[in-house]
């Protein structure tokens, strides 16, 4: 399959195929179609190719390979630096992100694979130029002190969320195991669950 | 990591097809595999990926009692699966809860955990040059830092096979559905882990281009139970060191059949059916599961810094069994 260059691929034409694509629209015959079907797959790469990513509601344009992580593409093409590289291996938690509401290692995926997902960072959480639309989950992190050297706490943050989203009022147990994919070398556990269960209550900022 | 060219199939045909060429891999969920591409131990000129196909191969079915587990489901679908609730089924969602983190659970495929790569330090570094793969002349991991190593099972390679679903899945006599080319083939479980584990042999006999497409639980009698129990040194993040899963079917308070595979203790998932066997026709007891762990162990040869691996994995097939007939 051949992009043009300054051109996004949208879900529909990256993940079924253009062949798929021109079907609906041309309506071909049966033995057409069947030709169709036929044909080989497309292909992306090694070059750089442009591809569509959503990210926080917005749908941004992004120059990958296909070896770019989802990681590296956030950070380095997008600017967006709060995920973290830490291991770049799938064992710290650093660069959890949400795909499709459900936390994942943005290290382990590729960036081409998250066409057609919706993916959330920290930084869909807080406005700068607008304070008050702050988070509540982040307003407590700040509240509980939720973090030391903060190296973790993107990822944490969106590990807690996750958390909240699917479970409403989690149990302790329930925090421990939402966390547990997320390493914290300061040992800011007990204040992170603190912060979520702040925000299940309906808390926002201020002890 | 190289660059490579990446094929995005829009029917299993096109997977099959593409995944014959040479110097191509299958690429599922991409946790094994592109950990792998970076460290630079593969390097295909393609990768088919899977996921497109993601729809067809992650549906999961039940039909006359044979539970049908598409090859990309997740293991955090397999948890939630309705079709797994039941108490045969508690070992293999408590395998799959078990495995890495929820971040990892939530991508990870059946097919990519049951032919992940051994997690053997040597192997898995550019750095070092062993036996496995032709890469050098020797396994440095039996004469080197073997803590994570097989106690059993072995010829002249001491890797592990690290899956948490591999012994749960065996135990419950699933079998897997290929793809290559035109060809559909269904297979036990079994077949799918070589019989001779040799250094020279690849992980698994799946002939080149071949393509998981399913797994097939066969349907259980009454009062099935599968019990799972592992150790390991964290509690998330990690891979068992020992592992033990053990089907028992209950009747009239005695176990009329049983099944135990043993996982990270050899370089394939360890069935031990004279341990199974002890159980059957008996009633649970402290004293049954002692003989049954140590007939599970009978026999095993620890290397310098695993022994450990033989109190403990005793314990966890003990734990297993607990489990199964509570
Ligand atoms: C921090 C961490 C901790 C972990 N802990 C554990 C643990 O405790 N227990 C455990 O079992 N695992 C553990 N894992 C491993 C993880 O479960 C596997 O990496 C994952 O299941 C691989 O699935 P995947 O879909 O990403 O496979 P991929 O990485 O995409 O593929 C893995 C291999 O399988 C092949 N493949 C995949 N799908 C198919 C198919 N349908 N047909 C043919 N070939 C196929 C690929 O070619 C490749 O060789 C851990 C991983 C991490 C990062
Ligand atoms: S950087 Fe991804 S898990 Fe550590
Ligand atoms: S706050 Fe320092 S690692 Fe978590």
């Amino acid at each position: 399959m051949s992009h043009p260059p300054d051109r996004g691929v949208s879900r529909r034409s990256f993940l079924k195929g253009s062949a798929i694509a021109g079907i609906a629209t041309t309506g071909l015959t049966a033995a057409a179609e069947a030709a169709e079907l036929h044909r080989p797959p497309s292909e992306l790469g090694p070059g750089e190719h442009e591809i569509t990513l959503s990210i926080n509601g917005k749908a941004r344009l992004v120059k990958v390979e296909t070896r770019t992580t989802l990681l590296d593409a956030l950070r380095d093409r997008l600017d967006l630096t709060g995920a973290k590289k830490i291991c770049d291996r799938g064992a710290c938690g650093g660069c959890t992100v949400l795909v499709d509401d459900l936390p994942v290692n943005s290290c382990l995926m590729l960036a081409v694979d998250a066409v057609g997902c919706e993916l959330r960072t920290v930084e869909g959480l807080a406005d700068p130029a607008d304070p008050k639309a702050t988070h509540p989950l982040v307003q407590n992190f700040v509240a509980c002190d939720a973090l030391q050297c903060g190296f973790c706490t993107p990822g944490m943050v969106m590990s807690s969320l996750s958390c909240l989203e699917r479970r409403g009022t989690p149990t302790e147990a329930q925090m421990r195991h939402d966390l547990s994919g997320n390493l914290c070398r300061c040992g800011t556990y007990g204040r992170v669950m603190e912060a979520i269960e702040r925000t299940a209550k309906g808390e926002g900022g201020g002890r | 990591m190289r660059p490579f060219t990446y094929v995005l199939p829009t029917s299993l045909e096109q997977a099959a097809e593409a995944a014959t060429q040479p110097d191509t891999i299958v690429k599922a969920a991409g946790i094994d595999i592109v950990d792998r591409m970076k460290e630079r131990l593969v390097t295909p000129q393609k990768v088919v990926n899977l996921l497109p196909l993601k729809r067809e191969l992650s549906q999961i079915a039940e039909q006359n009692g044979e539970v049908t587990i598409g090859a990309m489901v997740t293991l955090t679908q397999l948890q939630e699966a309705k079709q797994l609730q039941g108490r045969a089924y508690d070992g293999l969602r408590r395998a799959a809860s078990t495995t890495g983190t929820p971040q990892v659970q939530n991508r990870a495929t059946v097919a990519g955990n049951l032919l992940q790569f051994t997690r053997c330090w040597y192997v898995r570094s550019e750095a070092f040059r062993c036996l496995h793969g032709g890469r050098g002349p020797t396994c440095l991991a039996m004469t080197g830092d073997n803590r994570y190593h097989a106690v059993m099972g072995w010829s002249d390679c001491v890797r592990v096979h690290p899956s948490n679903l591999a012994p749960a899945l065996l135990a419950l006599g699933a079998e897997y559905t290929t793809r290559a080319g035109e060809a559909v083939r269904r297979r036990k479980l079994a077949d799918l882990f070589p019989a001779d584990p040799r250094a020279q042999n690849p992980e698994h006999t799946l002939e080149d281009g071949e393509i998981v497409t399913a797994l097939h639980l066969p349907a259980q009698p009454a009062d099935t139970r599968l019990g799972y129990a592992e150790s390991r040194e964290k509690q998330s993040f990690d891979w068992a060191t020992t592992a033990c899963a053990v089907r028992v079917v209950m009747a009239g308070g005695k176990i009329t059949a049983a099944d135990l595979v043993l996982g990270a203790v050899g370089p394939v998932p360890m069935a031990k059916p004279q341990a199974a066997q002890l159980l059957v026709g008996k009633e649970p007891s402290e004293k049954l599961f002692l003989r049954v762990a140590e007939a599970a162990f009978a026999g095993a040869t620890p290397l310098a810094f695993n022994a450990y691996k033989l109190p403990i994995g005793k314990a966890v097939v003990r734990a297993a069994l607990e489990e199964a007939t509570r």
